[in-house]
């Protein structure tokens, strides 16, 4: 059997990723954390005084450590086969990688092992997104300088 | 998981019914404030609270305005400032300031109090981090 | 390439152990033991897979009586770098051994070896097989075990489990290995990790077709092809290449995969199970078994492996794949 025929047949065999129903799951299981999220964001609006601009970072770390917890269990990365991008995505698809690593590289000591391996998936999304950042931001401050739009 | 969602939406839905614009403080110019934030179609709802010189206009802005929050925050200063230029005016749309001055009103907090929480939230809402 | 085995080398015993996810497996009855922690109370993951190595061994020598001095040699091999599980495990063993590598195909290259020595004359009892742990080698070739990445329907499991066989002489009452077939590394440019099935059937293809050619043999002159870990997709593919040469449809019913087997329908393991530990541990325990109790005369075993490293799928390489074949009868 030729290679292109074979490949027919594999392309003929191999399901279809069901995309829409991918989508689907993802989009209310996203959303569902981000409405929690949500509500964290509220929790300490209404109870510490934290305003809607300052609110974002002790939400961010408590959104981080419910991941933490469910990684540890085993739990996330079953959220994580049934939602796809809608566990990935949020804060908590962040946490869930740095934590995964952590705990996996655990037997190689802690500065080798932890320390060496705690942004291996995590990393390029700091990487990257510190970039895009960078490119945002200066294309930004070049609209503004030739008046474009304003700050 | 549930429940925190439901208390957030029941506090929506609690705060949706209540008036629209509240003044608060001891002039006695309401209806001027109010006509004059009335103006603005963006504002959703609001509550202004004031004392002599000071006065806090906390605004909630309509959802798909809200990309625009530090423009509109700016542009109703202006209007503020313009409209009193004697008073030390400061115009807020976070929610946190706008939750406690309802809380102010709420608790019918006593004038002479009331210098010091309008400070207090000021400082507050000029937090960055 | 086919090797015709003269003296007929016997597989005396097969020591089988797998972990504790192994229970949900419908073969978990012909395990010899199933461990219920998948470290085996090691402190690392890789420690385990060493332990789980040795158990599998003492299981097969336990069987027909014999110590660890008595064995001339061992072959084996598994999926994490270098093959430490199993070179650690030859060093607490103290037994001659050579690491193989074919990837999840091990489990026969490894018996072909031990073929070869015992018609030598090299070898009066030798240990040959093949071992995986799920968290060791998952963590070495996709994420970290507790990632929450999406698997595709066709993804595989790696199943933890041992398999390791006790060969000797030709003897009447053991299962016999009359022929086996070195499978070329064959590449039909699939290039995708997640879909290993598809990648590795054609070199099942491949194997059986020679084997069976050179053989002049037929599909219905066996009882039984077992094909290692191709998967449901890959048990699919390697049948739809077969109709595609003229197969017939009856024929195809005695074309059996054990990754597609391994843990029933459960939708939790997409297309099926692989892993060097697979093919060996359904092989050692279920085969031959069904093979003494008669139930099968002549069955071709069929070890396929994907022959990749994560290094070279983020270069973009596609994934050659191998298999191994060897030809077991019964008297």
């Amino acid at each position: 059997m030729e290679k292109e025929q074979y490949q027919q047949l594999e392309q003929n065999v191999t399901p279809k990723p069901p995309y829409l129903k991918n989508v689907a799951k993802a989009f209310l299981v996203g959303g569902l954390i981000c409405a929690i999220g949500q509500a964290v964001s509220l929790f300490y609006i209404i109870f510490f005084n934290f305003t809607e601009a300052t609110a974002g970072n002790p939400t961010v770390a408590t959104m981080v450590f419910f991941a933490m917890i469910l990684t540890g269990l085993g739990l996330y990365k079953k959220i994580g086969q049934f939602a796809g991008a809608g566990s990935a995505v949020p804060v908590t698809g962040f946490g869930n990688a740095v934590i995964s690593a952590a705990i996996e590289h655990r037997s190689e000591g802690l500065v080798l092992g932890v320390g060496g391996n705690l942004f291996k998936l995590a990393g390029s999304v700091v990487l990257f997104g510190v970039v895009s950042a960078f490119f945002v931001a200066l294309f930004k401050y070049i609209l503004v300088t030739i008046g474009v739009v304003s700050w | 998981m549930m429940l925190p969602l439901l208390v957030v939406l029941s506090l929506l839905n609690g705060c949706a019914e209540k008036e629209k614009f509240i003044v608060y403080g001891s002039p006695q110019n309401e209806s001027e404030v109010e006509a004059l934030i009335n103006e603005e179609d963006y504002v959703d709802r609001s509550t202004v609270i004031q004392y002599d010189g000071s006065m806090l206009v906390a605004v909630q802005i309509k959802p798909w305005e809200k990309w625009k929050k530090t423009k509109l925050e700016k542009k109703l200063q202006k209007k503020f400032e313009e409209k009193y230029p004697n008073k030390d005016v400061f115009v807020s749309a976070d929610y946190k300031i706008f939750y406690e001055a309802n809380k102010i009103k709420k608790d019918q907090i006593e004038d002479n109090k009331l210098s010091d929480k309008i400070t207090e939230l000021i400082e507050l809402a000029k937090e960055e981090t | 390439m086919v090797i015709i085995f003269q003296s007929k080398p016997s597989l005396l015993a097969g020591g089988v152990v797998a972990g504790p996810l192994e229970n949900r497996s419908i073969f978990s009855q012909y395990f010899d033991s199933v461990y219920d922690d998948e470290r085996w109370q090691m402190k690392t993951n890789e420690q385990g897979h060493r332990k789980m190595i040795e158990e599998a061994c003492e299981f097969a020598m336990k069987k027909i009586g014999v110590q660890n001095g008595d064995i001339d040699f061992m072959m084996g091999g598994d999926l994490v770098n270098q093959m430490t599980p199993t070179n650690f495990a030859a060093r607490d063993l103290e037994i001659p051994f050579i690491g193989l590598f074919s990837a999840c195909a091990t489990s026969m290259s490894s018996v072909i070896v031990a073929c070869l020595l015992t018609e030598l004359g090299a070898a009066n009892f030798s240990l040959a097989g093949a071992s995986s742990q799920h968290n060791a080698i998952e963590r070495q070739f996709r994420y970290p075990i507790n990632y929450g990445a999406q698997k595709p329907q066709t993804a595989q499991w790696t199943v933890t489990a041992a398999g390791y066989a006790l060969i000797g002489k030709h003897r009447e009452e053991f299962p016999s290995i009359e022929a086996a077939t070195i499978g070329k590394s064959v590449d039909y440019g699939m290039d995708d990790p997640f879909h290993m099935g598809a990648a590795m059937a054609p070199a099942a293809f491949q194997t059986i077709q020679s084997h069976l050619q050179q053989r002049n043999q037929k599909i219905y002159h066996y009882d039984l092809i077992l094909t290692g870990d191709l998967g449901q997709l890959g048990l699919k593919l390697l049948k739809g290449m077969l109709v595609e040469n003229g197969v017939k449809n009856e024929e195809l019913t005695l074309i059996r995969d054990a990754g597609a087997e391994f843990y029933g329908q459960d939708e939790a393991f997409q297309s099926g199970a692989s892993g060097a530990g697979c093919s060996a541990a359904v092989f050692f325990s279920y085969v031959l078994q069904q093979m003494r109790a008669g139930s099968y005369k002549r069955v071709l075993l069929v070890a396929t492996g994907a022959l990749l490293s994560p290094l070279s799928y983020q270069q973009g390489e596609t994934i050659p794949c191998t298999a191994h074949a060897i030809e077991i009868t019964m008297k």
